[in-house]
């Protein structure tokens, strides 16, 4: 009954590093927020640079982490060869810190940047794939929450090196019908189908949630699926019509996702009111709220609308949903490692004693109010107004790292 | 003289379940449990959820608790996802406790 292999949860050293590192960069890219102001162009060199700082320091590299642990879990076989992600991060570091400083002052850098990137990604996916094989469980699950969103990030990351080819003039492509491409590939198929696949595992885990159907997941994903597919080939073959069913499908995808974590939020039996659970509701709410202005946008509204879109995007949904679990995954990577083998000669914490409650309280607040003062100051193209909401997200930032910080050297009792 | 039923839930009642903060035996996660004249004793239990990270250390935990009791000299855990756990199963001050704001 069980031949789970010993490797089966990585060290808590390879994984720390994806952690610390995202987390610090959340700190740098709110930090640089403060430079923006609040009529940017969203093909400013400074936003290019900053997006991408923002999505492969923070976002990939804690979402990479937490794919190394769960990737295990899910499967119920140890990784195919765990040592991989040794390499996986320091690759991922320095191509994104290439395409940043690229896109900044060296368009020449990106598209090796973008080479290193993707070889880090080929690593993680090889790995992925071949720990895939290890398993007879090829459920729904795994081809939600891994191959599926890995296959869109190939793509993506395909395209976006395409583009950075065009981008130093190697290529004559037009970059910008290429752009919703690489945008909707990467942020729809890789980012927002992750998110979809590993809630549905993580949601009812946390919240005890039992005995709802996953019929409305799996139809949310065709549509998903479908919709980026739709998006990108109507972009790069500048398609409208092929784009508008895309994003009609991706609509209707998200509103029936709600219709799952509304379901399973009907089921939970743990109705406690902790940090993750309020980072959950920011962070849906967050997706719902980007929705109508992307809808807005699409439907003829000004620039400002597609900047608040993105930043409700990045900051509610991308930022809570991450930092949320951060509260829940880090405690538990260094109980296992630490506190485990003591369990039954000694008294071991809790993993909610691990959480530093008052701190992780006061992060959640000065985010979400940097978050939405900042969006207050894209809506009324207020620079001050913008700026003193990024004096909270810095805030937030530096408490989130002093927060993650305690949970890794967590010690109390040993 | 071998175990009681009453002795091996006792036992695991010591084990806790370090995310939700309650024992084993209080969620509702130990279906059945004997010990045979062998003092070999067995449990059939289940977990909160399939993809729990803790698997094989819960199982572990449960093994060496029971194998701590004076009449118990092997524990054979199986593990079942029939009926599935929900929080019905588990006592009343843990529904409580989970569902209080
Ligand atoms: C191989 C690595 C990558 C390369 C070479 C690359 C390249 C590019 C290029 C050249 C542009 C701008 C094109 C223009 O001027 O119109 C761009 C924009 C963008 N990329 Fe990437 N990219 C990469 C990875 C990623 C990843 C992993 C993500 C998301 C997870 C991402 C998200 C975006 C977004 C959202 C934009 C639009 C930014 C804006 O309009 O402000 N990129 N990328």
């Amino acid at each position: 009954m069980f031949n789970i292999s010993q490797d089966f949860a990585p060290p808590f050293k390879l994984i720390a590093p994806y952690f610390r590192i995202g987390t610090f960069f959340y700190l740098a890219a709110s930090v640089l927020v403060m430079f923006f102001g609040a009529d940017i162009f969203h093909l400013d060199v400074y936003v290019l640079s900053w997006v991408h700082l923002f999505l492969l320091g923070f976002v990939m590299m804690t979402m990479l982490g937490a794919m190394a642990q769960l990737i295990p879990v899910v499967l119920e076989v140890g990784h195919f060869s765990v040592g991989v992600f040794y390499f996986i991060w320091p690759l991922l570091l320095l191509g994104m810190l290439m395409l940043v400083a690229g896109f900044y002052m060296a368009p020449a850098l990106l598209p090796y940047g973008g080479a290193v990137v993707l070889v880090s990604i080929i690593i993680f996916v090889t790995d992925a794939l071949l720990t895939l094989r290890k398993t007879e469980k090829l459920g729904s699950i795994a081809i939600r929450g891994i191959l599926l969103p890995n296959v869109f990030l190939l793509a993506g990351l395909i395209v976006g090196i395409v583009m950075a080819l065009g981008f130093t003039g190697a290529i004559t492509i037009d970059i910008h019908s290429w752009l919703l491409g690489h945008v909707y590939l990467l942020l729809g198929g890789y980012v927002i189908i992750t998110v979809m696949g590993l809630s549905l595992i993580l949601l009812p885990m946390f919240g005890l949630s039992h005995g709802f159907s996953e019929r409305p997941i799996n139809l949310a994903m065709w549509l998903i699926s479908f919709g980026v597919i739709a998006v990108a080939m109507g972009a790069i073959l500048g398609i409208s019509s092929l784009k508008i069913l895309g994003f009609l499908l991706s609509f209707s995808a998200v509103t029936v996702y709600f219709y799952q974590l509304w379901i399973i939020y009907k089921t939970r039996a743990r109705k406690e009111h902790d940090v993750w659970a309020s980072s959950m509701y920011v962070a849906f709410v967050s997706m719902l709220v980007s929705m109508v202005f992307g809808a807005v946008y699409l439907l003829g509204g000004e620039h400002k609308y597609l900047l608040s879109a993105f930043w409700v995007l990045f900051y509610g949904l991308f930022g809570f949903v991450i930092i949320g679990h951060l509260y829940k995954i880090v405690p538990f990577l260094v109980w296992f490692e630490r506190f485990s083998p003591l369990v039954g000669k000694q008294k071991v914490p809790m993993l909610a004693d691990m959480v530093p409650t008052r701190a992780a309280g006061f992060q959640f607040w000065l985010s979400l109010t940097g978050a939405v003062i900042c969006l207050a100051g894209f809506l009324g193209s207020s620079d001050l107004v913008f700026k003193s909401g990024a004096a909270f997200l810095i805030m937030g930032a530096l408490v989130l790292v002093h927060n993650v910080r305690f949970m890794m050297n967590f010690k109390e009792g040993l | 003289m071998s175990a009681t039923k009453d002795d091996i839930y006792a036992a695991i009642a010591t084990v806790i379940d370090p995310e939700v903060g309650f024992n084993l035996v209080a969620m509702g996660l130990i279906y059945d449990a004997s010990c045979n004249e062998e003092k070999g004793a067995k449990v059939t239990m289940t977990l909160s959820t399939k993809a729990c990270p803790l698997h094989q250390m819960i199982v572990t935990w449960v093994k060496e608790a029971v194998t701590k009791i004076d009449g118990v000299d092997s524990c054979e855990v199986e593990l079942v996802w029939e009926p599935p756990w929900n929080i019905s199963m588990a006592d009343e001050d843990v529904i409580k406790a989970l569902g209080g704001m």
